[in-house]
């Protein structure tokens, strides 16, 4: 879970009595010693509910887990690890692990997590620890110069294209495959993510999507937007465009509503275009819509996504539907500067922007957020016909498929080692482990099956209506048949941040119109195909998507 | 040791034997074989010409290092006095071309190849390719063009800072705490100023200065609106944070002035502006262009204020060269025509430099 929701979570669901019942479970929990302690006799795969049991470290309200609890929840969990590890199996193993070492965790849970694993089988783990920004171009200039110095991997799945299709990865084995119980994941995460050529390399720990979020004062009946929150796109244009000229119910200044973000943010701008445009190119019969399959051929500049284009050109021609200085808008500012500060009604964005809604100083929007999935379109555009459909669509922008655990071809050649990695990589893709880090700040949204079990949150300690208002947005993404799925092809992002700058003139109207920026965009994403090896290109956009 | 010769710059003058020569000879050009035979079995290692399996360039650089050794022992060997003379200058030498030069042409044989970090085929030859993509390449001369408004922006920038120093250089009250004061915005980080100016208090709708705007009757600021506003807002945070370093460079230059010779233009008859456009400022020529030339040097370096507030936006009217490289290079993994990019900027800013250096010369020469 996202630090920021599970503070969210917490003041919104903790009551008093929950709040004394935890610590009194706790404390019993305490006094009984072992499983709180780590100091138990009996192994610990052997409780009786251990699901239950790790979902009280430390406990909903007990203040955020600290490296002890992480400590204790990798040692609860090592059960599957014992079932095919003997204890000191890998003396003498020592593995490189990079990972990212931000706000959100990551690395310093995973450390706690592996310490217990380390202790029971004897290896031992260095790290790398890298900034988000930094963690892009570590991995290109690694791959590029033959100096992939690490044995396990934290890492994107669109990046697998970049490490996967170089042939830098190790095969998962298929105990392994057991072991996390894959068969758990939800759908879109389920092969072939996570796979290429029908091979699978990635334990994932992660799920990403964007889902909607609006303000619930500006829609119902007699509020500004409207009696109904907006379903499709046409719908969230015509809304911005009557916004104009009324005032924001809460705020009482100038009423505002879709934010596009107008301005790049290294090449994470474009998943927002792709979000208006996913409604009008995805269609439910063709996996593809950014590239054609067979010739890598853009389909940015198709008549679905000159519309997307036009649409967001449309409100920049409305003079007061965007806030002033839009254009000078990148995603963090429309989440977090604007949305979250009472300016304009709704955003698209990955799962916290909601929690912050209630957890951040800056935010006074906390009472009136709302979420859905990725508005939809009355009509679509079928790229293979090349024709407009009457038949509505929404296809919900899975933008950035979430982190798994890779292993690198470092370790091919060594069975002992090899058996390491993959055995830290699978203990923390474990099914109970993820449960916890699904639950507890981690980093990570929740992204199997058994993460939508309600009682088990409840039980916890969580507020049911917060879990599955929540849950909820996430399982509909997830879950949707026509989810738009991100191409883990090479070089992703190149595309993605050629296309910020050029879409950056065409918003500031240096180009005649919403289809000549579509062609320069299309021109330059030809150019990079033609520079990473259209043949090459075309392989791998084919098997990124299970062709 | 002979007592004849400059005796003033030689303290003796060594007797080199014949074979002594020779040793030296054979020290530098043995060592100076080793390093060629070195760099050129990696060299055909790395090109999968022979398999010597190694890892990396360490061995060459090992191979470096002991014939810059035996260069400068060799030295001492073959010149004696005058030798160790040479082994003053001669380690920083090559230091220099080990961290300068290497590098340079390291980057010079990147920048004639298509290299996107990206491409499964790695690194490929592809003549003046780069090139050519640089000469059609819009936002390269968008970028090209924003720096000529930038630079041109430091004459006011100069104007400014002069003003400030003729203050601070006068008689006023509280002069060291306006000295201290003026010169706090260049101790904070570019990337403070953006933050802290450029996304907090120019923010359009809650920033200060946005509503400072409104109330003064601008309905609906925007600082990074349209093209103009943008370039100026972000010539304006620049200029902010390096006036002070040409302010403190002028003031220097003030203090240097004898004070008897503006006392003798007043005895002379001579008003303030006179006395200042006939004596100060052309006594402050030398330091004016030695505060210019090093402002263009830090303006030609501009790019984490723009990165971080505007991103080169709105459609390119506040990008630099530096932040489109860096997105070029970083974003785009585009290693070969990035690194062109930069090289065709280093050698137009030599270029340009010298020219501006050669003028100012002429400039603050004396009249005679």
């Amino acid at each position: 879970m996202k630090p920021e929701l599970y503070h969210y979570a917490v003041r919104r669901g903790l009551t008093r009595r929950r709040l004394l019942q935890g610590a009194a479970s706790a404390g019993a929990a305490a006094a009984l010693g072992g499983v709180f302690t780590g100091a138990a006799g009996r192994p610990a795969w052997a409780q009786g509910n251990l699901r239950a049991e790790i979902l009280k470290i430390p406990g909903v309200g007990m203040g955020s887990p600290t490296d002890a609890d992480w400590q204790k929840v990798g040692e609860l969990c090592l059960g599957p690890t014992r079932e095919r590890v003997a204890q000191g199996e890998f003396a003498g193993v020592e593995l490189t692990f990079m990972g990212l070492n931000n706000q959100n965790l990551h690395n310093f849970l995973f450390r706690g997590f592996l310490k217990p694993w380390e202790a029971y089988t004897g290896a031992r783990i260095n790290w790398i620890d890298l900034a988000q920004a930094d963690y892009n171009a570590r991995l290109q200039q690694s791959i590029a110069t033959g100096t992939v110095d690490f044995d396990v991997l934290e890492m994107g799945a669109p990046f697998e294209g970049d490490t996967a299709g170089r042939g830098l990865l190790d095969e998962m084995p298929d105990w392994v495959k057991q072991q996390i119980e894959a068969d758990d994941l939800v759908g879109y995460l389920q092969p072939p993510v996570g796979t290429w050529a029908g091979k699978s390399y990635r334990v994932t720990i992660d799920g990403d999507c964007h889902t909607f979020a609006y303000r619930t004062d500006y829609f119902g009946d007699g509020a500004i937007g409207g009696p109904s929150v907006p379903k499709t796109w046409q719908e969230v244009n015509a809304v911005s465009k009557a916004l104009v000229g009324k005032t924001d119910p809460l705020t009482g200044l100038p009423a505002h509503g879709y934010l596009d973000p107008l301005k790049g943010w290294g090449g994470f701008g474009f998943y927002f275009l792709e979000n208006r445009a996913a409604a009008y190119v995805k269609h439910p019969d063709d996996p593809a819509w950014l590239f054609d399959p067979d010739t890598m051929k853009p389909r940015v500049n198709n008549p679905g996504w000159v519309q997307a284009i036009q649409d967001v050109m449309d409100l920049i021609a409305t003079t007061g539907a965007y806030p002033a200085d839009q254009i000078n808008a990148d995603p963090g500012t429309t989440a977090f500067s604007q949305f979250l500060a009472g300016t304009g009604s709704m955003l698209m964005w990955w799962g916290d922007v909601g929690s912050m809604a209630r957890t951040s100083d800056t935010s006074v929007v906390g009472d009136v957020v709302g979420f859905g999935i990725n508005p939809g379109s009355d009509r679509r555009y079928n790229s293979r016909s090349g024709q407009w459909e009457d038949v509505a669509n929404e296809a919900p922008n899975m933008a950035y498929i979430g982190w798994g655990v890779y292993v690198t071809a470092r370790v091919s050649g060594d069975e002992k080692k090899r058996k390491a990695a993959w055995s830290a990589a699978a203990h923390l893709g474990g099914k109970d482990i993820s449960l916890w880090m699904a639950a507890y700040p981690s980093g990570f949204q929740p992204y199997r099956n058994s993460h939508f079990i309600y009682e088990e949150w409840e039980a916890a300690g969580y507020d049911r209506a917060f879990v599955e208002d929540y849950l909820g947005s996430n399982a509909d993404s997830y879950n949707h048949p026509n989810a738009a799925i991100e191409p883990r092809i090479p070089g992703i992002f190149q595309y993605y941040s050629i296309a910020e700058d050029e879409l950056a003139k065409g918003f500031a109207g240096q180009y005649k119109s919403a289809q000549e920026t579509a062609d320069a965009i299309a021109a330059a994403w030809e150019r990079i195909t033609d520079q990473i090896g259209r043949e090459s290109q075309i392989a791998l956009y084919k098997a990124s998507l299970g062709m | 040791m002979t007592p004849e010769g400059d005796l003033l710059h030689v303290v003796t003058r060594d007797a080199i034997s014949a074979p002594r020569r020779a040793m030296g000879r054979l020290l530098i050009w043995g060592s100076f074989g080793l390093l060629v035979l070195v760099a050129a079995l990696q060299a055909l290692d790395v090109a999968g010409q022979i398999g010597l399996g190694l890892p990396n360039w360490r061995p060459t650089l090992y191979a470096y290092g002991f014939w810059a050794t035996c260069l400068c022992i060799g030295q001492v060997v073959l010149k004696g006095e005058q030798g160790k003379r040479l082994v003053f200058v001669l380690p920083a030498a090559l230091f220099t071309v080990a961290m300068v030069v290497f590098p340079l042409v390291f980057g010079l044989t990147i920048a004639f190849t298509d290299w996107n970090l990206a491409s499964l085929t790695g690194r490929r030859f592809n003549g003046i390719d780069n090139m050519a993509q640089m000469w059609a390449d819009p936002f390269y001369w968008n970028a090209m063009g924003n720096m000529v408004l930038y630079v041109a922006a430091i004459l006011v920038e100069y104007a400014i800072a002069f003003g400030l120093a003729l203050l601070l250089a006068a008689e006023i009250r509280a002069r060291r705490f306006f000295r201290v004061a003026f010169l706090l915005p260049l101790m904070l980080s570019p990337v403070a100023v953006s933050w802290m100016i450029g996304k907090s208090m120019l923010e359009a709708r809650f920033g200060p200065l946005a509503r400072l705007a409104r109330w003064m009757g601008w309905d609906s600021p925007s600082f990074f609106g349209s093209p103009e506003i943008a370039r100026i807002t972000i010539m304006v945070m620049d200029a902010w944070t390096f006036i002070p370093l040409m302010m403190i460079m002028l003031l220097a230059g003030l203090q240097a002035i004898p004070r008897e010779l503006t006392e003798a233009a007043r005895v002379d008859g001579a008003g303030p502006w006179k006395t200042f456009w006939e004596v100060t400022f052309p006594l402050m020529l030398p330091v004016s262009v030695t505060a210019i030339l090093i402002r263009i040097i830090f303006k030609l370096k501009l790019a984490d204020i723009v990165i971080n507030v505007t991103a080169g936006g709105p459609g390119g009217a506040t990008d630099t060269v530096t932040s489109f490289i860096f997105r070029e290079y970083r974003d785009r993994s585009n290693v070969g025509y990035g690194t062109l990019l930069a090289i065709v900027y280093l050698v137009l800013i030599v270029i340009a430099m010298t020219v501006l250096m050669k003028l100012a010369d002429r400039l603050t020469r004396p009249r005679t």
